[in-house]
This record gives structure tokens, sequence and C-alpha cells, in this order.
């Protein structure tokens, strides 16, 4: 039943003038899809230079929370920029990504990894001073730094992953589990 | 004389059959690439905006040089890596892709840049550089990197 309202509003979202307009442009689609991933290199940029930096491995001699808040702006500015045109480019072809398993996992993951970020950040917030100086900070924040690393290293891949067709709602060699998890309905299940 | 015997080569070569047999095989390569993009875009920019005095102006020049440096060699690394891979995938087709020699004349003089003038000059008492030979410093480096990212997505969209 949830499969079928996904289904249904990823149609009705697709057949929308603005998202078929924005479908077929050319110029408008790119650069849309540019900027998403031109953007990386601002909002996870900075996140992976403070993550390096939680994780022991860089700006040793800097204070943890000092670097954090001052790269913590540019990163946030370069997170809204990945949202806006992230939720942007979903509008385009609402139908294949509400059905798509890559985009499910990337939306599953992003939201892990917020709250990954905030549990730390309060936990940082709290037991800073006893570690701030420390060219490699205690257990816990490493173990969220890693954390960190690793959920936003497989929401770049599942980001990547999603423009293939490979699991996509219809084919043949789909396993069960896949068709569940895209939530294809009966009818795309069989053709 | 030209090149393109070399790309014929590359793309026949072991690798290059390595990464058209598989879809998964390059989008893999691929996605390893963005994620190293977004490490030099790290490395590149806390410098850069340093320079313009937009972030961490409590910590010196000097300091956030030498610490993101490291990092930009490795992402860079990684990245040659990645793209020669994908170029064995698609060298015949790049070679006659205009952006992909954009991107390729960019990032030479990014390397160069970045390695013979950018790091040298803020190794050596960047204090005592004019703000704005440091503004344009950083105005530069991000300027070329943006234009290598720019080039190399256009590849995919004009193969």
């Amino acid at each position: 039943m949830v499969d079928r309202m996904f289904v249904d509003f990823g149609r009705w979202l697709a057949g929308t003038s603005w998202s078929t307009g924005l479908h077929e442009s050319f110029y408008m689609f790119n650069w849309l899809e540019s900027t998403h991933v031109l953007t990386l290199m601002l909002s996870l940029g900075m996140l992976f230079i403070i993550d390096l930096r939680m994780v022991g491995l860089a700006f040793k001699n800097t204070p943890a929370s000092q670097l954090a808040s001052r790269l913590d702006m540019p990163m946030n500015i370069g997170f809204g920029i990945m949202i806006v045109t992230g939720i942007l480019l979903f509008t385009a072809i609402p139908d294949r990504y509400t059905q798509s398993v890559w985009f499910r996992l990337k939306l599953i993951l992003l939201v892990l990894a917020f709250i990954n970020a905030l549990v730390f950040r309060r936990h940082m917030n709290a037991s800073v001073s006893t570690w701030d100086k420390d060219p490699v900070p205690p257990k816990r924040t490493r173990i969220a730094g890693a954390t960190s690393l690793a959920l936003w290293t497989l929401i770049v891949i599942c980001g990547r992953f999603i423009a293939y067709d490979w699991y996509d709602c219809g084919k043949t060699e789909n396993s069960d589990f896949i068709n569940w998890a895209a939530g294809c309905t009966a009818e795309q299940m069989s053709p | 004389m030209t090149v393109e015997p070399f790309f014929i080569w590359l793309e026949a070569s072991p690798l290059g059959v390595f990464m058209k047999d598989k879809p998964a095989t390059f989008a893999s390569v691929e996605a390893v690439h963005l994620l190293a993009l977004a490490l030099l875009g790290g490395a590149v920019l806390a410098t850069d905006l340093r320079l313009l005095g937009v972030t961490m102006r409590d910590v010196s020049i000097a300091t956030v040089a030498e610490g993101t440096y490291k990092w930009f060699k490795y992402a860079l690394i990684v990245l040659l890596v990645t793209g020669f891979m994908m170029l064995a995938g698609v060298a015949t087709k790049c070679y006659g892709n205009p952006y992909y020699w954009t991107k390729m004349i960019a990032l030479a003089i990014g390397i160069v840049f970045a390695v013979a003038i950018k790091q040298p000059l803020l190794r050596r008492e960047p204090e005592k550089l004019s703000a704005w030979t440091l503004r344009l410093v950083g105005v530069a480096s991000f300027s070329l990197w943006f234009l290598v990212a720019a080039s190399g997505r256009w590849i995919g969209f004009s193969g």
C-alpha cells in the first residue's frame, strides 16, 4: 500500500509541467546536476577536513573545536546548496527516484549521517575542553569521525549509482529482496 | 605526430577491456574519483578561503597551508589513478572530446600552480605578502580547480 502511494506520488509529480520541463531541458537539468556534484567539493570537502581532525589525522596542532566551528559555516552553506539542488533534481524524474533502491538507500544514509553528526556535536560541546588540544582525540570522538567518513563514502557511491538502471522495477533478473526494497508494484513485476 | 595511437592502444589494453567489461566497474571507479574530488576540494578550499580571509582567520596561513597540503597530494594521486582508469575505458571518445583536453590542460596548470607557486609561497613567511597577493593566489587556485572539475563533469554530458 505504501508502495502504491510512492508510485502514485512519483507519477503525479512526473506529470506536472514543472517536472516535464526540467526533465526535457538540456541545460537546466545538467547545470543543476553539475552544481550538485561540484558543491560536494565545498560541503563534503569541509566535512572531510573536520572528520580527519576528529580521527586525529589532520591539523593535529589546531584545537578540534576551533577547526570545527571555523569550517562549519562554509560546510553548511555547501549542504544548503546540496539539499536545494537535490530536491530540484528529484522533481525532474520523481517516478524513477521514488523506486530507486540507490536513492532510497542514499536518503536513509543521509538521515543516519545527520543523526551521527547531531549526537557527536552534542557530545563534543559537552566534553571538548578535556580533549580539544589533544592531537589524537579520545576513542568515542574517533569512532564518530570514522562513522561519518564511512557513511558519507556510501552516500556518494549510492548517489552515483542512482543513474544506472541495474535494479529498476520490471527487470526480470531482480531478486525478491530488490523488488521489495525498491517498492515495485505487482503490475511492474509481471509485464 | 599525434598522441592518438596511445589512446587507441590504451582502450584496447587489458585495463581498457577491464574498465569496459561491466558497467559497475566504471561506476565504482568513478565513485572513488568523486570522493577524492571532495577531499581535494576540501583541502584546496580550506586554504583558499583562508587566503581570502573568509574563514579560520585565527589560524595562521602557514598552518592551514601545511595541514591541507598532505591531503591535497593524497587526493590528487587517487584522482590521477582513477582518472587514468576511466580514461582507459573510453579513451578514443575522450581523444575527440574538446572538454577532455580542456580538463587536461587545466589540470596540468593546476598541479604546476599548486606545487611550484602556491605551496612554496605560503610556506615561506606568508605574513610578509600583501593581502592582495594572498587573495589573488586564493582566487587563482580555486578557479583552476573549479575549471578542472566543471570541464570534467561536462565530459560526461558531451560524450
